[in-house]
């Protein structure tokens, strides 16, 4: 076998059974490898295929049949339960919205305006870099009134009055947590389970476990929504969907907020179906010898995305065709949804790629990082987001989708009671805040109508049910049947999953 | 004389050994007998070594237990292999030895964690009379063979089967509570058994008992009455126990029962102790709301509490085996268009029916060619496909079906009446078709229905041009799903 281009040793290649590495590595590494072990196996399944043409196609089966081109995860251990959701929506609110504002509701902080946060509440709790250096730290009630909602009478700030209208529908957590201060291993640990770069998301790790229900597109898909100019936009990039260690196939894939939605999927003038289709199986049979040559099973995931782009070309201009949505969703949605890029339209093509078998979706909505200004913003942004997130609940619900399908809003942190920077009557800032902040989850396998665990009086220690990073991956997993602790996937010696080493625990309490 | 002499010289002590034997047992048994009077158990916790040593008590009992179920085994198979009746002599005594051990550690269990009640009295003698009859059955074991009395030692090894599972009966209720047994046990053995009276409506008895009598009553309750509360009924609760009153009706805030329950986890006095898992949010938001409106036993409904109505469950039958069709299923699986994927990793959750990768062309033709997979599919998502009415009829077919999906598709409801004979249909979304209200009328009569979708159809069309701004919503009750309850 040639030696892989990407090998950088191109003057003595090194034996692997002399490296220092587990026994169990270098004898799988040995099954790919060994010409011995090849014609070991060859002869053992000749031999097997002749008894079985002897015996009948029937003996041989036994109880187990894994299924060729079936995921790796090997589709029929998972789900390793009956699902309550078959398919999830992930509405990721980048940046850290503060929950101060938005659902952690503190009557009392209004008395509290301008005096010092007692230093008993933050006890040992390290600040950022931002705010380490301020004087004082003087607490700032949340510049908006609430009210009660729906039969469960939650609170809810009069930022979003339409999230108010659906109270009922969401299961509230007010006690997640992170270890994470800034943005980037936040944001990582949020949705890999680990702070460093390098672990397969939660879309991939669900492709990877449960397979497609819709062949002609992705598993996974990840929109973004258009900058707004207002906002403080912290980046995100694609480490956020990627699969890590598992094959790309489970990568998430883009779709573009402007343009074309996938870039190229149009055949350019000239270029019919059936040329298309020649170019693909030439390249396919290229590839094929490659693999042969090099033994890489990221030429066979190309192999599969080469065919997953060709199907693609006639399933993504049907997902982009609006024109047959009926009035009644423009006016749920509202006119934004039909500029591509919006929050809105991104709720919408949330619910078609739900529609058509789309397993898990994520929407990225970035700008809640609101160090500053918080009053001039936070209505700009609830103003994009609430009616996006009402809309797309109700839509599910009315269409009989929500049943099997779980939403989920969350960000990577939550915002500090105290005020970064200036405070005054009219403004404040606020500075990130990983030991309690605010998630929901709605649909498939969640409790409706309630809110789950407490914060103090000023909202910055969990006093009941924490929820931590790892026990909200774990939940959302169960949710949709697979058991955290089974979802696995061997590498760099260690059986690796979503929620890492550290026991995590489906948080029983929210669903239901 | 004669046989009559030889039996009373076997039955009587003849050697001064055998005689102080005979006088130990005496006085051992009368010391059982009259331990509950000697040491009263009197429902306060006393020393901490008692407790430790006391602890071992459910380990300790599996050993006599064990070994007496082997006495009676051996002593029947003896009579094909001599040996193992020699045996059992051996075995009946060690039995004896750890009926003893077991019962000191348990009596060290009760009094020195202050347990008492009924159920640990049943328990405690049961445990007396249980190590008597073994002792009378060692005693009178040498006698199995003698003629004309061969059959009082086989009695009194009965009586000690039966003493042996009345009494682990009882230690098993005070440890797992009363229901333990039958808490599971199939509806309608239960019926046969009369167990479980009927449920009353009253808000106290469905949902306030329930909360109490699984977190609370195996140590507050029939079995042992720790502080002397009994939670197990109203009345008794009500009582309160040695302390006091645990409720005043109309405040929680004076009841301790309520106090002890809100406490931190963590706390010495918080209830439910020894490590038993805190009540849930909801269950003590109940439980204040209860107390706080007067603590009423036949108030059926209280104000500021909504309840999910619990739906009746539908049965979820598991599918036959489906294995010798999987290679026609994974062939599917492999190729483009409508596949079978199985629900779950367990065979007989049974198979969802997907379409979604060939929707436009799948017409009833296709649907029909699933007719050998129907009684496996539990599940089929025939959304945006061109199946038509005339599908109701392989549909019918499909006799475990709890989801069918037919949103957007071309079915106007003609058909629908044929699905009455799918008794596990509990989801039915017919969004985006023709369907008329006649025909979602229809639908009544599948009494297994649960959720039935008609959004922008006929029978309930989508809302008219309404901009729901902002600020002041609009209502969307015509939107909202059909939700039928299966009382």
């Amino acid at each position: 076998m040639k030696q892989h281009p990407l090998c950088t040793d191109t003057e003595h290649a090194t034996n692997v059974l002399d490296l220092a590495i587990p026994a169990q590595v270098k004898q799988d590494w040995a099954e790919l490898q060994t010409r011995r072990h090849f014609l070991g196996r060859a002869g053992k399944v000749l031999g097997w295929a002749a008894a079985a043409s002897l015996l009948g196609n029937r003996a041989l089966r036994g109880d187990s049949y894994p299924a060729a081109g079936a995921p790796a995860g090997d589709s029929l251990k998972f789900p390793n339960f009956a699902p309550r959701a078959k398919r999830a929506i992930y509405l990721f609110m980048s940046g850290g919205p503060s929950q101060v504002d938005l659902w952690d509701y503190k009557p009392n902080l209004a008395a509290q305006y301008n005096k010092d946060m007692p230093d008993s509440v933050r006890g040992t709790q390290q600040l950022t870099g931002m705010t380490t250096g301020q004087a004082r730290f003087p607490v700032a009630p949340s510049h908006w009134a609430f009210k009660r909602y729906g039969e469960s009478g939650t609170w809810v700030s009069d930022l979003m009055p339409n999230m108010g209208r659906i109270v009922d529908d969401l299961t509230i957590i007010k006690s997640t947590n992170t270890e994470a201060i800034n943005h980037e291993p936040a944001i990582m640990l949020m949705n890999t389970g680990n702070m460093n770069a390098g672990k397969p998301c939660l879309g991939s790790w669900l492709a990877y476990g449960l397979g497609s229900m819709n062949d002609n597109l992705p598993t996974f898909m990840v929109l973004q929504t258009k900058l707004n100019t207002a906002e403080n936009n912290q980046p995100v990039s694609s480490r956020l969907w990627s699969s890590g260690f598992l094959s790309s196939e489970y990568a998430g894939v883009g779709l573009r907020s402007s343009g074309d939605l996938v870039l190229y999927l149009t055949d350019p003038n000239g270029v019919d179906r059936e040329v298309r289709r020649k170019m693909l199986d030439a390249v396919n049979e290229i590839n094929r010898q490659t693999y042969q040559e090099l033994g890489d099973p990221e030429t066979n995931s190309r192999i599969a995305q080469y065919e997953m782009a060709y199907r693609m070309q006639s399933s993504v201009p049907e997902l982009a065709d609006l024109s047959k949505e009926p009035q009644s969703t423009w006016d749920l949605y509202g006119a934004d949804a039909k500029e591509p890029g919006t929050f809105a339209y991104n709720c919408l093509m949330a619910r078609r790629l739900a529609e058509r078998g789309v397993r898990f979706t994520q929407i990225y909505k970035r700008g809640w990082d609101m160090h500053d200004n918080v009053t001039k913003i936070m209505p700009i942004i609830c103003g994009e987001t609430d009616r996006g997130c009402y809309a797309l609940i109700t839509d599910l619900k009315q269409r009989g989708m929500l049943d099997d399908t779980l939403v989920i809003w969350a960000g990577e942190f939550g915002r500090t009671v105290y005020s970064q920077g200036g405070l005054t009557p009219d403004n404040y800032g606020r500075d990130h805040h990983p030991r309690c902040y605010t998630t929901w989850m709605a649909g498939g396998g969640v409790r409706p109508g309630i809110t789950y665990g407490e914060t103090d009086d000023y909202s910055y220690n969990v006093v009941k049910d924490p929820v931590t990073v790892r026990d909200f991956n774990a939940t959302v997993l169960h949710c949709l049947g697979i058991d955290h602790n089974k979802l696995t996937y061997n590498f760099q010696g260690l059986d690796q999953k979503l929620t890492g080493p550290v026991p995590a625990s489906v948080v029983s309490g929210l669903l239901a | 004389m004669g046989t009559m002499a030889v039996r009373a010289k076997q039955m009587l002590p003849t050697m001064k050994s055998t005689r102080i034997l005979w006088a130990a047992s005496l006085g051992l048994s009368l010391l059982l007998l009259s331990l509950p009077w000697l040491i009263r158990l009197d429902g306060h916790p006393h020393a901490d070594w008692q407790q430790f040593l006391g602890r071992f008590h459910p380990l300790a009992v599996h050993l006599p237990i064990g070994l007496l179920v082997l006495v009676p085994l051996l002593e029947v198979a003896g009579a094909f292999r001599p040996a193992l009746r020699e045996a059992a002599g051996f075995v009946l005594a060690l039995a004896f030895a750890s009926c003893l051990f077991a019962l000191s550690l348990g009596f060290l269990l009760a009094y020195g964690s202050g347990a008492s009640g009924t159920g640990v009295t049943r328990h405690l003698w049961g445990g007396i009379v249980l190590t008597i009859v073994v002792l009378i059955c060692l005693f009178a074991r040498p006698q199995w063979s003698a003629q004309g009395a061969g059959y009082v030692y086989p009695a009194l090894l009965a009586c000690m089967l039966i003493a042996l599972v009345w009494t682990a009966d009882q230690g098993g209720s005070i440890t797992h509570g009363s229901t333990y047994l039958t808490q599971y046990m199939p509806v309608g053995m239960k019926r046969v058994l009369a167990l479980g009276a009927t449920p009353s409506a009253s808000f106290y008895a469905k949902h306030i008992h329930p909360i109490l009598d699984s977190n609370c009553a195996s140590c507050h309750g029939e079995g042992q009455a720790k502080g002397g509360l009994r939670m197990d009924t109203y009345e008794s609760l009500m009582k309160g126990g040695k302390d006091g009153l645990v409720i005043v009706a109309g405040s929680s805030a004076k009841s301790v029962l309520f106090e002890r329950i809100t406490l931190p986890p963590d706390h010495k006095q918080f209830m439910p102790a020894e490590g038993k898992p805190p009540l849930q949010p909801e269950e003590i938001a109940w439980i204040k709301a209860w107390i706080d409106q007067g603590a009423s036993p036949t108030l059926a409904k209280l104000a500021g509490v909504t309840i999910r109505e619990e739906l009746p469950e539908v049965t979820i039958e598991p599918v036959a085996d489906y294995s010798s069709l999987m290679p026609e299923i994974q062939k599917m699986d492999q190729g483009q268009g409508a596949k079978l994927k199985a629900v779950s990793a367990k065979p007989s959750d049974g198979l969802v029916l997907f379409t979604v990768d060939s929707a436009g062309n799948f017409d009833d033709a296709e649907l029909a060619q699933f007719q050998k997979f129907a009684p496996y599919i539990v599940e089929a998502e025939l959304g945006r496909t061109a199946v038509t009415d005339a599908s109701f009829d392989t549909l019918k077919q499909f006799t475990h079906l709890r989801a069918l999906h037919l949103e957007e598709t071309k079915i106007t409801g003609a058909g629908l009446p044929k699905l009455a004979s799918l008794s596990h249909l509990s989801y039915l979304n017919l969004s985006g078709t023709q369907v008329t209200a006649a025909y979602a009328a229809s639908l009544n009569s599948i009494k297994s229905l649960r959720h039935v979708y008609l959004y922008n159809t006929p029978a309930q069309p989508a809302p008219a041009a309404k901009q729901a701004p902002q600020a002041a919503p609009v209502a969307t009750a015509a939107a909202q799903p059909k939700e039928k309850s299966a009382q």
